[in-house]
């Protein structure tokens, strides 16, 4: 038998994270008995930080029950369309990496393959949600993440957890009491309460406080990504918000800034063996890398705790409530079975691990004088990368991994706005003669470039919440 | 593109492999190849796959082939799932659907309220009655799915029961059509580069000599240039998949035409049974260690239901594949790159992904190795799944009556399928993946009519009251049942869409 199910689980962290992770479990599994630690927050804990979402922020929401008037109106979160990225490859003008698609099929014939052969225009151009964030404008049926007020959203979570019935405590993490067979028993507090549960949810940050002495191997990552500290910024809120956020590369890594009508924040993201001296702001040190097993035990590590990640493409937040919906989704039995924590285990590691791939593409393909980017040029991909970069260079391929966060368009954002081009274009274009291809290219960049027109500009205050939920 | 670019493209085999391939590599890179087969009407074709799975109508609908043409040319049925008997243990049936359970919509899936029910009680009946395919396969309905998400009509989909020696031919007249060049005769050498140790020509019996750039090797079980020539290593699985042999006997067809395939398994393996049109094919697939060709003829001619329209012909084979489906500038399609017994209608599958395969890393003449290991390593993808599913059929069982049966359900499968069925076996979780076929539900319809109902479920499918989901599933199971009878008889569907022309 597979034993009983989970009654309790202890979710510990002080930041969104951690609110994030108690109301979804508890909104979705209604019979757990939940309790949140509401520790300190922790400052090197990037997904509660980082004010800047993926779209896929509004199916966790959907998930849990939030509407667009909780998560923001009420939360006050502006619309954010895409990134653009400058300096990344000398010679190759800024890009925008926007989300949804990038032009369409053409003659049955993949976009792309035919812009390979004909476009000139840059990729972008294709892309009515890139042409919106150009133009500085939003609209909510092209797919777009958020700018999160933080202090708001944070209390806003925080709130519907405990509304959901999570029980707060507040305290820090005094002790981890292990049984002989490595679960975790209980959690002393400071003020010298304990607490036992069959779950224990670590959302600390990249401490892992419980997660840690537990044990496994962390893999770490520091040899595909060079940075290893991030100098943060809050800075007052701007006038006219943009939808459209900067990652621009400088001479020891890349910086951001990213502006809601609440506040703005910018991070310098820089590897501190070739920083010429310190910052300004915030300094926070980065360990990039993943616990093999987020799942060890009965100790299940969420978002910075369980993968440590520079924000480069916004995805701290998101694999937190990834993590957390696979949680949800593959909630083992109370003996936390090995057989069942393993492809939780699987389909987490290859997420993360796929992301990891993402964001080295960056700097394996950027094109830069300094010694941190020529270094960056040198650097020998992860095997997974090699392989989508191989067939990519070769024929414009990009082959499919399992639990991949970035869908291909994305892919070709980049590699295309980097200046990657290979060395062939696949045979199968041939089905379409340049004219054709050149006449369906310009209705595409031409119905790209005219959405925007044709969208009013809309503020969040004037969203009306998205259809019926 | 320039001339140079066109590569000369030698089919070897001219049976369902070979005039798929040629049909798609015609249609869909005219600029870069030339097509020849070569085929010899001395040799016979397996014409293995009569029955097959929803992917054929994309391949299908890729080369511009109209449906009813297609199938009145074939004498085809529609397809719906398959009917699996005494599998899990004597008197046992199931259907594997082409479709999902429930409506397909939920945040949970639907095994995990069946698991729960079953359990707990009231009996929910058969998972197949909440699987719309599964309803319209036993009362003999059909239609084509709906495409709007919201309806039930929109859970299954369906593939075809064809005649295979009419579908080579069909294909044969579109690649001609479209430019293919047919050279009859029988191969009696082939040539390899010294240098590169490509294939540079195959040799005819006449003295013809036909040159290429690509070799595709639709040879059959010969694998006359993967295996003979190249000498390509196989990889034997017949320790999971110990059947070797297949006795087959076509009769007329006199009983119901029913849209799904059987699988019925008998004391040392397994029978089919395809109705189309005009015949039904029969075959028993047996272990020659655990049973004698005589036995095994005997037994199939016993079990045919109609009037037999041929001698029993009997066919060896071995389960496993070539450790590579390519090799140089040898591309072996079908048969000749390895074989997995027709249990879930593979055959024309595999073939049908090598192809694609292939078109999508169509090399240049001066052939990448980036192509080639692309490609292995795609074809290694559906192989590996495959058999882990095929395995599952024989490892899930608690059947002890022969000393097949006992061998299969002791023994030790492979470790990728040994984590799938115990994730299942707990909480009824199914190891995801989207590459390669057989997903979620295929899985759970055959762990669940073999036997395998989880120890738990999914906690989320405790919310309803289960006076609420009592109801609920009655309910479901109703409609399903009057959305099935509402739907046409699939004879009268074939009758009035895609009759075949009457025999010769």
């Amino acid at each position: 038998m597979s034993g009983d199910n989970i009654r309790t689980v202890v979710v510990v962290g002080g930041g969104i994270t951690a609110f994030s992770a108690a109301a979804a479990l508890k909104r979705r599994i209604p019979s757990l008995e939940m309790t949140m630690i509401a520790t300190k927050p922790a400052p090197a804990a990037i997904a509660d930080r980082v004010i800047t979402t993926l779209p896929s922020v509004h199916g966790f929401h959907q998930d849990i029950g939030l509407t667009d008037e909780d998560t923001i109106q009420r939360a006050g979160s502006d619309l954010r369309m895409g990134t653009l990225f400058e300096g990344w490859a000398e010679g190759s003008p800024a890009y925008v990496h926007a989300y949804g698609s990038y032009g369409v099929p053409i003659g049955g014939v993949a976009f792309h393959q035919l812009y390979l052969r004909e476009g000139r225009a840059a990729f972008d151009r294709f892309s009515a949600a890139a042409q919106l964030a150009r133009a500085g404008q939003v609209a909510d049926v092209a797919e777009h993440g958020l700018q999160l007020n933080l202090p708001r959203y944070g209390e806003m979570m925080r709130a519907y957890a405990e509304h959901l019935g999570v029980n707060e405590r507040r305290g820090e993490i005094a002790h981890v009491q292990l049984r002989s067979d490595g679960f975790i028993e209980a959690v002393g507090l400071d003020n010298g309460s304990r607490l036992t549960a069959d779950v224990f949810v670590d959302c600390t940050g990249p401490d892992a406080q419980l997660r840690s002495k537990v044990g496994g191997p962390f893999e770490g990552w520091s040899k595909w990504l060079p940075c290893d500290r991030i100098a943060l910024s809050e800075e007052p809120p701007v006038k006219d918000v943009i939808s459209l956020d900067r990652a621009s590369a400088t001479a020891d890594g890349w910086r951001w800034t990213a502006s809601s009508t609440a506040s703005s924040l910018s991070g310098h993201v820089y590897s501190s063996a070739h920083a010429s001296g310190e910052h300004g702001g915030e300094s926070i040190e980065l360990r990039q890398g993943r616990w093999r097993d987020l799942f060890a035990g009965n100790c299940v590590a969420i978002g910075d705790a369980a993968v440590s990640v520079e924000p480069l493409e916004w995805t701290n937040l998101h694999l937190a409530h990834s993590q957390i919906d696979r949680l949800v989704s593959m909630m083992p039995g109370r003996d936390c079975a090995p057989a069942e924590l393993a492809e939780f285990n699987r389909q987490c590691g290859q997420e993360a691990d796929r992301i990891r791939d993402f964001l080295c593409l960056h700097y394996v393909c950027s094109e830069r004088s300094e010694p941190f980017w020529k270094d960056a040029g040198t650097i020998s991909p992860p095997p997974s990368l090699s392989h989508t970069l191989s067939l990519f260079r070769e024929r414009g391929r990009l082959p499919y991994y399992e639990e991949e966060t970035f869908a291909r368009d994305s892919w070709l954002a980049v590699l295309l706005g980097q200046g990657v081009r290979p060395r062939r274009v696949d045979p199968m274009t041939d089905l379409v003669s340049p004219e054709e291809a050149e006449r369906a290219m310009a209705n595409i960049a031409q119905s790209a470039q005219s959405f925007h027109v044709t969208q009013p500009a809309l503020s969040p205050p004037d969203l009306n919440p998205r259809g019926a939920r | 593109m320039g001339e140079d670019q066109r590569l000369r493209v030698v089919i070897v085999g001219g049976g369902t492999a070979g005039w798929m391939t040629a049909a798609a590599l015609t249609k869909l890179l005219p600029t870069r190849c030339d097509v020849h087969l070569v085929e010899s009407e001395a040799i016979g074709i397996v014409g293995v796959g009569e029955a097959t799975l929803p992917h054929i109508r994309a391949f299908n609908e890729r080369l511009g082939i109209n449906e009813a043409e297609f199938m009145a040319a074939t004498r085809a049925t529609f397809k719906l799932g398959i009917e699996f008997q005494n599998w899990g243990k004597i008197g046992d049936s199931y259907i594997h659907p082409f479709g999902t359970f429930g409506r397909g919509t939920g945040e949970v899936e639907f095994h995990h309220y069946w698991a729960r029910q079953f359990r707990d009680g009231p009996a929910p009946g058969a998972m197949g009655d909440y699987s719309m395919a599964v309803t319209m396969a036993y009362l003999n309905r059909f239609m084509l799915p709906d495409p709007d998400p919201a309806k039930l009509e929109s859970t299954f989909s369906y593939a075809y029961q064809f005649d295979a020696t009419l579908f080579a031919p069909f294909l044969q007249r579109v690649a001609q059509g479209l430019g293919a060049r047919r050279t009859e005769g029988r191969i009696v050498d082939v040539e390899l580069d010294g240098e590169s140790g490509d294939i540079g020509a195959v040799v005819l019996e006449s003295g013809e000599r036909i040159d290429g750039d690509l070799f595709v090797d639709c040879s059959g079980f010969v694998s006359l240039l993967m295996g003979r020539k190249l000498e390509e290593p196989f990889e034997d699985w017949s320790h999971w998949l110990p059947c070797d042999r297949a006795v087959a006997m076509p009769c007329k067809t006199q009983t119901a035409l029913t849209p799904f395939t059987g699988a019925i398994a008998m004391p040392a393996g397994w029978r089919w049974r395809i109705p189309l049109q005009h015949r039904t094919g029969n075959g028993y697939v047996y272990s020659s260690a655990h049973v004698s060709d005589d036995e095994a003829r005997d037994a199939l001619v016993a079990a045919v239901e109609g009037e037999p329209i041929a001698e029993p012909r009997v066919l060896k084979f071995k389960a496993g594949r070539r450790r590579r489906s390519w090799v140089g500038n040898c591309i072996a399609v079908g048969l000749s790159s390895g074989f997995l017994e027709p249990l879930e209608s593979t055959s024309i599958y595999l073939i049908q992904a090598a192809i694609s395969r292939l078109v999508e890393l169509f090399p240049e003449r001066n052939i990448s190795p980036l192509d080639r290991d692309e490609f292995n390593r795609l074809i290694d993808i559906e192989y590996d799944r495959i058999r882990d599913f095929l395995i599952l059929h024989y490892h899930a069982t608690t059947r002890d009556d022969s000393p097949f049966w006992d061998h299969v359900r002791t023994m030790r499968v492979p470790d990728t399928l040994h984590e799938k069925m115990e994730l299942f076996r707990r909480r009824g979780r199914v190891a995801k993946y989207r590459e390669g076929v057989f997903l979620d539900a295929s899985w759970i319809a055959v762990y669940i009519g073999q036997g395998i109902v989880p120890d738990g479920h999914d906690m989320r499918a405790d919310l309803p009251s289960s006076t609420a989901l009592a109801n609920a599933m009655s309910a479901l199971r109703s409609e399903i049942r009057q959305r099935a009878e509402a739907m046409p008889d699939h004879r009268a569907h074939i009758e009035r869409y895609c009759p075949m022309a009457e025999a010769a």
